[in-house]
């Protein structure tokens, strides 16, 4: 019992240690990645927004892939959504943000934090990825989430990263629904 | 002590000879730029725990020693991976899930049972620093190889005005793009442990 305790204080001792040496680089880190992150929504926000402005973030709670909107205004009226979205990558969860018209269709889409494989997934980082597959749908045609619903070229283009695509396409075909929905009401 | 710092690169070089590690070096070897950060992430992981190791390991009790180091090697990944996140992101999003992986790097727990659970302080910093920097050279190699034959590119740190991406004219157009993925990978690392090989069985032939 004795013994119990004594290795297992030591190894308490030792996590403790970590923990504080974690808490430390995490108050010295944490400020600054939070600065960069707002940077890069900023920035994110410049890229899916073609014309027009966006307007205040409104959060949304009930839903299992939007998170929050914008609304798109040009002048007075809403031409718009910027959805802020969660799906499922490879690798946890992939966020991503886009823009969409009134009807649904996707104008301009980033893809922001995520854990995908470098060289496989992480490819859909590449604005090249988003315009290839996805700009342009969810209007009149509907978004991609499976392969099946590819062409040749484009389905062995995802090859290796299916679950990318699929997470992608998912979310995205979500945040159309959701705009649709919006309508020109904020 | 010598021997301690040159087994690491030449004779127990965690890539080449050990085959340690496989799985990051095959992963971030697509870019040169990668493999220098992720060697310098495992360099950094791998001495603090080495020296951690070695400093409590009269401390640490036997039966619950892998777990000890497991939570030593952890807390520095993590520790790499904020720093990373915060002050290069964008190396850390090349990266990708491959800096938290250092955790199950199997260098670095085979380093902290191995060499520095047995031995002092300065051995296991010099032991540390030759497993690193042996690890580091051959995801350099490999990434050489890959990128130039896969992108037609060499990718480094970005300087001032220049984007640190240096591009080779006729391979920049017409790439090797196999050379890119996993199959690729395999094939470089597969040519250059056969080169590897060649060089080790030469220094040992005796001199006639």
């Amino acid at each position: 019992m004795k013994q119990a305790t004594i290795v297992g204080g030591k190894l308490a001792l030792i996590c403790a240690l970590a923990a504080v040496s974690l808490g430390v680089a995490n108050e010295i880190t944490a400020p600054v990645i939070a600065e960069l992150k707002a940077k890069q929504l900023k920035e994110a926000l410049q890229m899916v927004v073609p014309s027009g402005e966006a307007g205040e973030e409104t959060f949304v709670e009930d839903h299992p892939a939007v998170t929050a909107y914008y609304p798109i205004t040009e002048g007075n009226s809403t031409t718009g959504y910027v959805i802020k979205l969660v799906g499922k990558g490879y690798a946890g969860d992939l966020v991503l943000l886009a823009s969409f018209s009134l009807e649904g269709e996707i104008l301009g889409s980033v893809l922001l934090d995520n854990e995908e494989t470098p060289g496989l997934g992480k490819e859909a980082e590449n604005p090249e990825y988003m315009k290839r597959f996805y700009i342009g749908t969810g209007g009149t045609s509907p978004v991609p989430a499976k392969k099946s619903e590819l062409s040749q070229a484009n389905a062995d283009a995802v090859s290796g990263a299916t679950i990318t695509f699929i997470g992608i396409g998912q979310a995205l075909s979500a945040g159309s629904e959701y705009t649709k929905k919006l309508g020109g009401a904020q | 002590m010598i021997k301690d710092i040159t087994r690491g690169f030449f004779k127990e070089n965690p890539v080449f000879v050990v085959l340690l590690g496989l799985c990051p070096a095959l992963g971030v070897s697509t870019k040169v730029v990668n493999s220098i950060g992720m060697g310098a992430g495992v360099i950094f992981v791998l001495l603090g725990s080495n020296i951690m190791v070695s400093m409590l390991k009269n401390f640490i009790p036997e039966k619950v020693r892998i777990p000890a180091y497991i939570v030593i090697i952890a807390s520095f990944v993590t520790i790499v991976q904020m720093v990373m996140q915060a002050f290069m992101p964008d190396l850390y999003k090349s990266l990708g899930v491959f800096v938290p992986l250092i955790v199950v790097n199997c260098i670095i727990l085979g380093r902290a049972e191995a060499f520095a659970n047995k031995n002092n302080l300065f051995r296991s910093i010099l032991d540390a620093l030759g497993m690193g920097i042996g690890f580091t050279f051959a995801l350099f190699l490999i990434s050489l190889v890959r990128e130039i034959l896969g992108a037609g590119t060499i990718t480094l740190f970005p300087m001032g005005s220049w984007d640190g991406i240096i591009v080779i004219p006729i391979l920049s157009n017409a790439p090797v793009r196999v050379m890119a993925l996993a199959a690729g990978a395999l094939l470089v690392l597969g040519y250059l442990k056969a080169l590897w090989n060649v060089f080790e069985a030469r220094k040992k032939e005796p001199v006639s």
